[in-house]
Formats: C-alpha cells, structure tokens, sequence
C-alpha cells in the first residue's frame, strides 16, 4: 500500500484532519422505544427529526436487516429532505445527499470501510457545516467517532416485525 | 464531424474506461481497467483507492484506447465522460481529464448520465432492432431502475417508473456472498455456483410493490402529478432472510471455516470456492438467485405490461448473470416481447457506452461547458 494520496477531494494528509467537532441538541426523547412494524420504525424517525438540530453527527447501528436505512427514511422525511421511497441504501455508493428546505441530511455507510485510513479519505470534516446532519450506518467500528458523535441509535432485531431502538 | 468518431471517458465507480465509437455504432476500441483486484482484500468498492487507481489509469488508459482505435487526440471529433451518478471524487479523475483533453485539442465535451450509458450499451449492439417506446432494467451493484426510453429527433428521454426502495439487486448479491464468505464479487460466483445448488430447496418472499406514483413534496409536484403504476424492487428483506436462515440453520461454523480456507489461497477460482461449499450452502446460493431473478423478472414484465413497450432492454453488471438472461428471454417471449441485453463486455462498466450515449447528443450539438462538474446523485430524465 502506498502513502495516502492528496489533492483530488482537496484532502490533506491524516494529520492535517483536525477532530471532527459538533455542537448539536437532542432533547425530550424517549431513551428506549420498541417498533412494531417498518411504518413504526419511520414514524419514530419523522418523530427523532423534530427533535434534533444540526450540526450533528449520528451513529446507526445495529446486524444487516436491523433497520438502521429505514429509519433513516423517516428522518429524511420528517426534515422534508426526501420522501422515504427514494431513500436507498448508500452500501455501494458510500454517501447519498438529501437536501431539505433547511437542513441537509448525509447518509453513510461504513459497511465497506475497515481502516482508520481509508475513513480520512472519506472527509466526514468537510461534510459538516451549521445546516447539515450526518447519519452514519456501521461508524461504531471506529473509535473516533464513537468519540465526537452526538447521538448513538441502537437498532435491535427483536421479531420479524419488531425493533428496539435505543438513544444514548 | 465527418463520421462522429467519440471518445468516451468512464469513471464512476471502480473501472477506468477509455474507448473509440464511431457513429455510434462501431466500437474502435473499449479499454477497461478493472480495480476489483484492488478492491478485493476489501470486499467492496473503497472510495480512495478507487479514485487514486483511477488516477494511475486514466492516462494509459486513454492512450491504448485511441492507439487500438488507430485513431489520435487530433483525430476524434468529441470528448464525452460520465458526469454521475457515482463517487464524486472518481468522477472528478474522468471530468477533470476529459475538461483537459476538450480545452487544449477545443473539441466539444459531452456530459453522459452513467445510466444512459448503461442503456446504450445494448443499443450498440441492437440499434435496428430497436422499437419505442423501450423498456430499460438497469441493475447493478448501486442501481436498480425501470425506465421506459423514448427518442424524438435524436434527443432521448426517460421516465422513471420503478427503483429499489432499499437495496440495489447487485448489492444483496455482494452481501449474501460476503455473509456466505464466498469473495468478491459476489455476482459473478453465485452466478458459477448456483447451478450446483437446488433452487427450491429454501422459500424466500419478497415483497411486491406495485402502487400509483405517491411522490408529492411541495406545489411543484403536485402541479407535475405523473400517472401509471409505479413498479418498485425492495431486496434488504431477503438479505435478512438469508441471515436469519444461516443463523436457524447453525451455518456459522462452516462460513467461518470456509473463510479460513479461501483465506489460505492467494486467488481462489470458483473450483476452489466449490470444493468448501457443502449441500446446504450451494442449495441456499442457488434458491436466493432463482428467487431474485424470478422477482426482476416478473416486476420487469409486468411494467412492460403496463407501459405497453415494444422492446425490453437489460443492463448493468447484475445482467451478465446467466440464469437472469435464461429467464428473462423466457418470460419475454411468452409476451413476444423482444429482450436484448448487452454483450458481457459491456454488461458492466466500461466506456463505450458512454460514447454511445454521447452521439445523439453530438447531433444535436447539445455540449457542456468547462464549468460543468460531477454530480454524484445525478438523475436520468
């Protein structure tokens, strides 16, 4: 492997990236719900989006099929960003941009990224500005932004139907 | 422009395509250079590798295209390049060179949608055999869409009318190949192993949606309602379903053995993949391809159904799937609807396509200018 490249996405080297830094609010939600059906789970996201401001980044985890895009969906929503038909799963287009009238929504997958290296590339910095909310699926895997996120949503398969959801 | 002999840059994702078409129709030259092999210790597309390889590769690339064309920088009459949808940063090695090439030779630069592209490619092929209004299946690893395509005086427009809600049918291939511990990519083994498997050996639903067109954000829409029934794909279920089944079923232990094997060979062929898939696993990989070809295909022609299209067209690197092509052909000639799919070659990625797409737009003169730039989320109209 070669030294990390520079230049084409106006990206510095590793150390030039300063920390990822947010000042976002959550407040007045419930800390653990359980959903009974897709519908529910985009509910509770329509629900999540009128409490959260931006700047914010959010980590979504949870096993393949746990709903981690689908409650995306109804995040999107509730910010007027996308109607949840045309959110899809960005796995192999690895950022999807939606705009809303007032806040602009990135949806990220980590699913194909294993090292701390190839996450820099991905300038995460360079996405967060006042208006903008992050929503990032699989970024638990690293450590950092375990460190400056705003908000931790755990999506737990409970039945067919069901999900638990926990903030923290 | 004496023949409309483009040059076609493709950069969007993980290939670095350069290729010669004239008139639309001969292809001169199609150069690929596939970043899989880069991609492979990674089991997917990484975004900084594929924009650097993109970068080693354009220039040579681009070189042994115009020399197998036999064509020169001097000779060709336009630039055409991929302007999105797909990785900013690997769309902008493509734009930023093909916007070099069109300043200092001053020839006209044509922006292609990645997914016209796609559509083309079957065209170069079955351009006469073509009758409109056209049905287009474009399924890949980040795509799956319905189009109806039609042509007026050489300017070409589409309609959406279906996509997946979720996943994109190349997608679930990946990662139920990935969760298998198969390799990558994950299309192409299910493709070699699903026919040593029993397709009705596990049941897999998925789930049909069919519905009137419900997008209604804002006065603007509501003022541009579309009719017809929207035809729509939903594939995050049954990669659920296969997890769920490798879970009930106690397959964990034979994946992770079989992880551990492939891990031990530098390349492994798909008889190496063979020799560590039992019963059971080649049974799942085969009922999870029947189930979603069956499910492309019957979406796919009931649109036609609905659309009243003259022709079907498949593309995208998920149709160089061979039960898929097989079962397509099939269920369209029951309808007499005639299915062209493009040669494997041009099945995935590559640049002719582009160049393909990009001629009709040379006769209409319909060029961009240096400020254009990439739009990674760029739609098809």
């Amino acid at each position: 492997m070669q030294s990390a490249s520079s230049g084409i996405l106006g990206q510095g080297s590793p150390e030039d990236v300063s920390p990822l830094r947010y000042t976002g609010v959550i407040s007045g939600m419930q800390a653990q719900t359980i959903t009974h059906s897709a519908e529910e789970t985009i509910a509770f996201g329509r629900e999540l989006a009128g409490e959260i401001l931006p700047p914010l980044l959010v980590l979504l985890s949870g096993d393949l099929g746990a709903g981690k895009t689908t409650l995306i969906k109804g995040i999107a929503e509730g910010f007027g960003a996308a109607h949840a038909e045309d959110v899809t799963s960005p796995t192999f287009t690895l950022v999807h941009e939606y705009r809303g009238p007032k806040i602009t929504l990135f949806h990220i997958d980590l699913y194909r990224i294993d090292t701390e290296r190839e996450l820099e590339t991905l300038a995460l910095d360079d996405l967060i500005a006042p208006n903008c909310i992050l929503l990032v699926e699989w970024g638990e895997k690293f450590p950092q932004l375990l460190r400056d996120k705003n908000l931790q949503i755990d999506l737990q398969r409970v039945s067919d139907q069901e999900r638990k959801i926990r903030l923290s | 422009m004496p023949d409309g002999t483009i040059l076609g840059i493709e950069t969007s994702c993980d290939e670095t395509g350069a290729a010669v078409v004239r008139a639309g129709r001969d292809i001169l030259s199609n150069v690929v250079a596939s970043q899989i092999a880069a991609h492979q210790p990674f089991g997917g597309v990484v975004p900084e590798l594929a924009s650097r390889e993109h970068l080693r590769a354009i220039v040579p690339v681009v070189r042994q295209a115009l020399a197998e064309a036999g064509e020169s920088y001097a000779s060709v009459d336009a630039i055409a390049v991929t302007q999105g949808p797909g990785l900013a940063g690997a769309l902008l090695v493509g734009i930023s060179f093909a916007k070099a090439l069109s300043f200092a030779l001053d020839k006209p630069l044509i922006a292609v949608n990645h997914l016209e592209g796609h559509i083309h490619a079957v065209l170069l092929d079955h351009r006469q055999e073509m009758n409109f209004p056209v049905l287009a299946l474009v399924v890949s690893g980040g795509h799956t869409h319905l189009y109806v395509a039609e042509v007026d005086a050489n300017l070409w427009s589409y309609r959406n009318i279906g996509h997946t809600r979720d996943d994109a049918a190349g997608e679930a291939f990946d990662k139920v190949a990935k969760l298998l511990a198969l390799g990558y990519p994950g299309g192409p083994i299910i493709d070699r192993l699903a026919p040593q498997g029993d397709p009705l050996a596990v049941k897999f639903q998925i789930s049909q949606m069919k519905h009137p067109d419900r997008r209604n954000f804002g006065k603007a829409a509501e003022q541009n309602v579309q009719t017809g029934l929207h035809f729509d794909f939903s594939y995050s279920g049954i990669k659920t379903a296969v997890l769920r089944y490798v879970e009930t079923q106690n397959m964990k232990a034979s994946i992770d053995a079989r992880r551990a094997a492939l891990a031990g060979i530098a390349e492994p062929t798909i008889e190496d993949v063979l020799k560590v898939c039992d019963r059971q696993t080649l049974d799942l990989v085969a009922s999870f391809q029947r189930t979603m070809v069956n499910d492309l295909a019957a979406k796919t022609l009931a649109a036609a159904q609905e659309y009243d299209v003259q022709t079907l067209i498949v593309s995208g690197g998920v149709a160089a799937n061979q039960e898929l092509r097989l079962t397509f052909t099939r269920e369209a000639n029951k309808c007499d609807l005639p299915v062209f799919f493009p040669s494997s070659m041009l099945s995935t990625d590559n640049a002719a396509m582009i160049a393909a797409a990009a001629y009709p737009k040379l006769l209409r003169h319909d060029f961009v200018a240096m400020n254009f730039s990439a739009e990674a989320g760029l739609a098809l109209r």
